[in-house]
């Protein structure tokens, strides 16, 4: 290092400062004015996954996600040529991309200074995933807190009024049957939707240990629980996914219930393969194209018996996996819900 | 005044006009099952037939919010601007939010509510109709108020301009009371408030 003015403190020694950089816990990456690399600590290994020879004269962008490295070449553009920075430059959170490709979540703080008549920007990064994965969790607790105080003020408020009004009711008939029988039948509503919410809190936003279940076998569990005698299930061939076999099975229940309470008695439901995942289509009368956006949504439904978070846990359950849930038309012109982004387990089905 | 024409059409002043509002027809008849005897009361299962049910004679209506069609909070709205001269109370389970500052009614029931709470709200609101204007605005503000705290968590009521504004509007409307009684008698006006 050369520099003018000497080191504050009792140590002078260059190698001090050398072994500072380079064995330090933070990764320290330096690049020139045009993003190639010029240096990097040993700690990058460790951040990165690559050793520090391997990235000196990479161009940085080999560790930068793809979405941001347009924004990047920006950025360092306007900087060098009018010295506005487009970024905080201390403490600015960005994700970094790992050598194995998944991403890695940086507390960047960027410094700048002229190294043999060049400028010089380091980016010094510490790896603080593992914090922001739980502040993510954290939130998605609390939006999941706030969605079941509204349901218990909200969702069970109006039964437990109209069951006041039934008991005022029977209290001055001459035959109160008629009111205790809609009454027990809002004391299953609350039932129910009581059941759903202790289901969607412990289906939570996270899954046990997957590991490799058989379609088919869970389907047909389910099938046994919610399916009606005289409806059938098509589910054969469909091969091995690592889920959760319990929540696996949970949302298959979710579906078929939904299949026969609005394809009928006699629905027809089929489990089948996709590239990467499965589907679950039945040939009942489908959800109509406007409604399609809201069906997730908890609360909806357009059953008066319904509580209407069957497809909200179906959708936390798949959510908690990692896979993407659509909602489409069979060609039957019934539902069809395909699962994607589902770790298929084929080989060793054949 | 909705006294003045019911002495007007020789009714009896002293027999109240309730409507009950609610799309639950079983809800509507309960509440009225829980009014004295001599009350009338007049029922209605949608907005359009509340509007049709609202006349000069009414005194008190309990307004369900969430209902099909025409809301709860259309209903209140047409009722205001008919000029009707009644107490308007609303018995919904809909969470309460800082929209309500905005709405004209005079009480706020959350469901589920019981004998004890509707028979006291109807018999608040009876009395509320023989104060002046500002008592009857004191009243509601002071309704809005609690409701909101009721709600909302002490942070969020602190950074709410609404609610803030109603806070300094119930003190306004305070100081002006304070300054108009004077003789009137302050004790009725208390009581009607505890109530609630």
């Amino acid at each position: 290092m050369s520099t003018d003015t000497e080191p504050a403190g009792a140590v002078d020694d260059e190698s001090f400062f050398r072994a500072l950089v380079e064995h330090g816990s933070d990764a320290i990456i330096s690049i020139d004015a045009d993003s190639q690399i010029l240096f990097a600590n040993d700690s990058v290994e460790r951040v990165f996954g690559y050793e520090p020879a391997e990235l000196v004269g990479e161009p940085l962008t080999v560790v930068m996600p793809e979405r941001f490295q347009q924004a990047h070449h920006a950025a360092i553009a306007e900087y060098v040529e009018t010295g506005e920075r487009t970024l905080d430059w201390n403490d600015i959170e960005l994700p970094g991309e790992h050598k194995d490709g998944h991403e890695v979540q940086l507390s960047i703080t960027f410094e700048e200074h002229r190294w043999d008549g060049q400028r010089v920007f380091s980016g010094i990064m510490r790896d603080v995933t593992e914090r922001v994965e739980r502040e993510r969790k954290l939130e998605r607790q609390n939006e999941q807190l706030e969605r079941f105080a509204g349901i218990l003020s909200h969702d069970l408020r109006d039964p437990l009024n109209t069951a006041n009004a039934q008991v005022a009711l029977a209290r001055q008939a001459d035959d109160p049957t008629e009111y205790l029988d809609e009454l027990e039948a809002i004391h299953e509503r609350m039932s129910d939707l009581i059941e759903d919410v202790l289901t969607l809190t412990k289906q939570g936003q996270t899954v046990g240990e997957p590991t490799e279940v058989s379609l088919s076998s869970v389907a047909a569990d389910a099938w046994q629980t919610v399916g009606s005698p005289a409806a059938t299930l098509h589910a054969e061939e469909v091969g091995f996914v690592e889920a959760d076999r319990q929540r696996l099975l949970s949302l298959f229940e979710n579906l078929f219930g939904n299949a026969v309470r609005h394809g009928g008695e006699d629905v027809t439901v089929e489990v089948g393969a996709l590239a990467d995942g499965f589907y679950v289509e039945d040939d009942g009368p489908g959800i109509p194209e406007a409604d399609r956006e809201d069906v997730f949504d908890y609360g909806f439904t357009t059953d008066a018996d319904g509580t209407g978070f069957g497809l909200n846990i179906v959708e936390s359950i798949a959510d908690a996996h990692g896979w993407t849930v659509d909602v489409t038309d069979a060609e039957s012109g019934g539902a069809r819900f395909e699962f994607t982004g589902v770790r298929r387990r084929d080989d060793e089905a054949a | 005044m909705s006294t003045e024409s019911a002495a007007e059409e020789g009714l009896d002043r002293d027999e109240p006009v309730v409507l009950v509002v609610d799309d639950e027809a079983n809800v509507a008849e309960a509440y009225g099952f829980w009014l004295p005897d001599d009350y009338e009361v007049r029922t209605a299962t949608n907005g359009e037939q509340a509007l049709d049910a609202a006349d000069e004679d009414v005194d008190v209506v309990l307004l369900d919010r969430h209902m099909p069609d025409l809301s709860g909070d259309d209903v209140l709205e047409r009722l205001r601007e008919r000029g009707l001269d009644c107490r308007v109370a609303m018995v919904t389970a809909v969470d309460p939010d800082f929209d309500i500052a905005e709405l004209p009614f005079d009480a706020y029931l959350t469901k589920p509510v019981d004998r004890d709470e509707i028979q006291e709200t109807v018999e608040t609101l009876l009395e509320l109709s023989s104060f002046g204007e500002q008592s009857r605005q004191f009243f509601a503000v002071s309704q809005k108020i609690a409701t909101l705290e009721s709600e909302k968590r002490a942070s969020e009521l602190e950074d709410n301009d609404t609610y803030q504004q109603l806070v300094a509007r119930r003190e306004e409307l305070d100081a002006d009371l304070e300054d108009a009684v004077g003789g009137m008698d302050d004790d009725d006006l208390e009581a009607a408030f505890r109530d609630l």
